[in-house]
């Protein structure tokens, strides 16, 4: 039976095809939606995920950076870097706005820093320099590339105008590109003084986030203190709602796709074998087995069409990067394995129909045919 | 001693006014060795009572029992084990498994007996070289010719030693001529093995191999008197055709033609006049 199992798969090559080429297309548009939903929310948190600090430090009542707006005095930054336990701290001012190129409007984090903060700035430049002058900027590479921007071409923020000096990469998303600029030039836009708007705070060895969290808030009033983890959490889940919707929508749809794909391949599998079937049943096969043969036909088909979707999601799926750079993909292990699981879910369930229809086949049917 | 006994088997199919009684009170007894066949006219309901025997179908009233054993009284989980064991089933259209090869369409009901495998090994090699089929035995079925697809399922009925075989016309399928081989080894092997063979057919050539013929009519079984022919001739190959109970036939300018198989109504149809003229 199990001879028979296997080589009824492999005996029918047109049909085995057709079914595996259709399972492995779905697939391929469920792990590459899948894929662009994890990128994308890993990309959300870049910047705030990137500078790592043990403690955030903001104004009261806000809890994240994704559309807030935070002000904090200039001296409450001081009192926190005398605190015992405070390694440093590291004040950035920061805008969302819209960034105007010749070629489009884009909604954008603005990120001011003072001169030398290395600690807050661009990470990995691919083109150009840091910031050094007023009225200059760092933007996003694939940015540029999607707004057809280069190094000294300008670009609006609000109402003022700035020189692009450099590109860093990691720092776009299509909900949050993250520019450099300078403080002081920010400090106009946003007409403020003496203020930050988040404190990046670093703890000396030893010294522990929580603990460091509660003696800051024991000492500096009207000010919200979120350990690194508290405020990605909070930031995830903030962006995730405002700018990745479309996709999850997507991977919904197409996973439903997959699983009629997969439901409906089986029961076809098994309609075609129909014949063969009843003269297994009339020969005596019991129709547990024939259940069993039938389910395993369907896992042994979809488990060749998935097998086809990894291969082409692992070496192929990350060169569509290159003709859509603003794509940002992330494949994972667990995310293919989840994937698969239901995949041979929705493979049983699909061939259990059927199969119960032929175990509840008369057997006498195979005179007949 | 006899291996199969039903007595007043019947099957109806259907409900209430639109029932129809494929098998009607039928009781027989079936002796050990003992080779019979059933004819009737299309539709008589030889396959239903043929299924009946075998355990394909439950009977809707009467009774069956199998080399000592009441089927009609085990539950339906418990049929497929006698199936597999006791009987030996031959179809009209062979029903060879497409892709398994010769050997392991002829092994496939032994991996179904406990025991394993080991020996039905031999003796699958011993019914392959008895069949003629040595040289074909990795071929896979669409490779084989009719004769040879008969064979093999004739080898696959006997493999677990079963102790009746049921044919539904073994030989439809077949020109007249490899009808005759394949009826003859049944014969033989059948014989030699001491089982029971039930075959049905249509094919008046095969009566002499026979020990006892039954008439099978509007689902009701008599003995046969053998004046109950209307013979005529197949015009292809010249066979004896009892135009009563002749499967293939054909209108043909007003006068119906008999024919021995499938194979020479279709050789008819390609050059009716080659064989008109020539009779
Ligand atoms: N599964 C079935 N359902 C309903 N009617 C059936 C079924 N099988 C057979 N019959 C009817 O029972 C009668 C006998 O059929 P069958 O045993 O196949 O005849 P034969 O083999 O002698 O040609 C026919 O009228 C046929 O239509
Ligand atoms: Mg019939």
């Amino acid at each position: 039976m199990l001879k028979w199992t296997w080589k009824s798969v492999f005996s029918q090559r047109g049909t085995l095809i057709g079914s595996v080429l259709g399972i492995a297309c779905t697939f391929i548009l469920v792990i590459f939606f899948d894929a662009v939903w994890r990128g994308e929310s890993e990309q959300v948190v870049s910047y705030p995920a990137h500078m790592k600090p043990d403690v955030w430090v903001m104004q009261s009542g806000v809890g994240n950076m994704h559309m807030a707006m935070s002000f904090v005095w200039d001296w409450k930054a001081d009192k926190i870097a005398k605190l015992p336990g405070v390694k440093q701290v590291t004040p950035i001012l920061y805008l969302n706005s819209i960034v105007t190129s010749e070629q489009n409007q884009i909604f954008a984090f603005i990120v001011g820093l003072l001169p030398d903060n290395k600690r807050a700035g661009p990470w990995k430049l691919s083109a150009g320099r840091h910031i050094e002058n007023p009225l200059e900027t760092v933007i996003p590479d694939v940015l540029a590339k999607i707004s057809n921007l280069n190094i000294a071409d300008k670009i609006h923020i609000a109402d003022k105008l700035f020189t692009i000096v450099g590109m860093s990469s990691g720092t776009y998303s299509s909900a949050n590109p993250v520019l450099f600029v300078p403080f002081s030039d920010l400090e106009d836009l946003l007409a403020s003084t003496g203020t930050y708007s988040y404190l990046l705070v670093d703890a000396d060895e030893g010294t522990r986030p929580e603990v460091l969290v509660q003696r800051i808030r024991d000492e500096v009033d009207k000010v919200n203190v979120l350990t690194h983890e508290e405020f990605i959490n909070n930031d995830y889940s903030m962006a995730i709602q405002m700018g990745v919707e479309i996709i999850v929508i997507m991977t919904i749809i197409c996973s439903v796709l997959a699983a009629l794909i997969v439901g409906f391949t089986s029961y076809s599998l098994v309609i075609r074998r129909r014949r063969e079937l009843a003269i297994i049943k009339a020969l005596g096969v019991r129709s547990i087995n024939i259940l069993t043969s039938v389910i395993l036909q369907a896992i042994i088909v979809t488990s060749i069409g998935f097998g086809i979707a990894v291969f082409f999601a692992l070496f192929i799926l990350p060169y569509t990067t290159l003709l859509q750079p603003q794509l940002t993909l992330s494949l994972s292990l667990s995310s293919l394995t989840h994937i698969g699981m239901i995949a041979f879910i929705v493979a049983v369930l699909g061939a259990l129909l059927p199969a119960w229809h032929v175990s509840r086949m008369e057997a006498a049917s195979a005179y007949h045919v | 001693m006899s291996i199969i006994k039903a007595s007043n088997l019947t099957k109806s199919f259907g409900h209430d006014h639109t029932a129809i009684k494929a098998v009607d009170n039928v009781s027989i007894s079936i002796q050990a060795a003992e080779i019979i066949l059933i004819m009737g006219p299309s539709g008589s309901g030889k396959t239903t009572l043929l299924s009946l025997l075998g355990g394909l179908l439950t009977p809707s009233q009467g009774n069956i029992e199998i080399d000592g054993v009441n089927i009609t009284a085990l539950k339906e989980t418990a049929l497929p084990a006698i199936r597999a064991l006791k009987i030996g089933f031959i179809f009209q259209s062979f029903n060879l498994l497409d892709a398994l090869s010769v050997e392991d369409n002829i092994l496939f009901p032994a991996r179904l007996r406990p025991g394993g495998i080991n020996k039905a090994r031999s003796r699958a090699s011993k019914l392959i070289e008895q069949l003629g089929l040595q040289k074909r035995s990795k071929a896979l079925p669409q490779s084989l010719s009719g004769g040879e697809k008969q064979r093999v399922a004739i080898a696959r009925a006997l493999i677990n030693e079963p102790k009746v075989i049921l044919a539904d016309e073994p030989t439809g399928n077949l020109d007249s001529q490899t009808g005759q081989d394949v009826m003859m080894l049944l014969h033989d092997i059948a014989h030699e093995q001491g089982c029971s063979v039930v075959v049905v057919t249509h094919d008046p050539r095969i009566e002499d191999i026979a020990d006892r013929i039954l008439w099978l009519e509007d689902g009701k079984l008599s003995d046969r008197k053998h004046d109950q022919h209307k013979w005529c001739r197949d015009p292809v190959c010249g066979m004896r055709i009892d135009e009563w109970t002749a499967e293939y036939t054909l209108q043909y300018s007003g006068i119906k033609y008999s024919f021995c198989s499938q194979k020479c109504l279709d050789k008819f149809n390609d050059h009716p006049g080659q064989y008109l003229s020539n009779p």
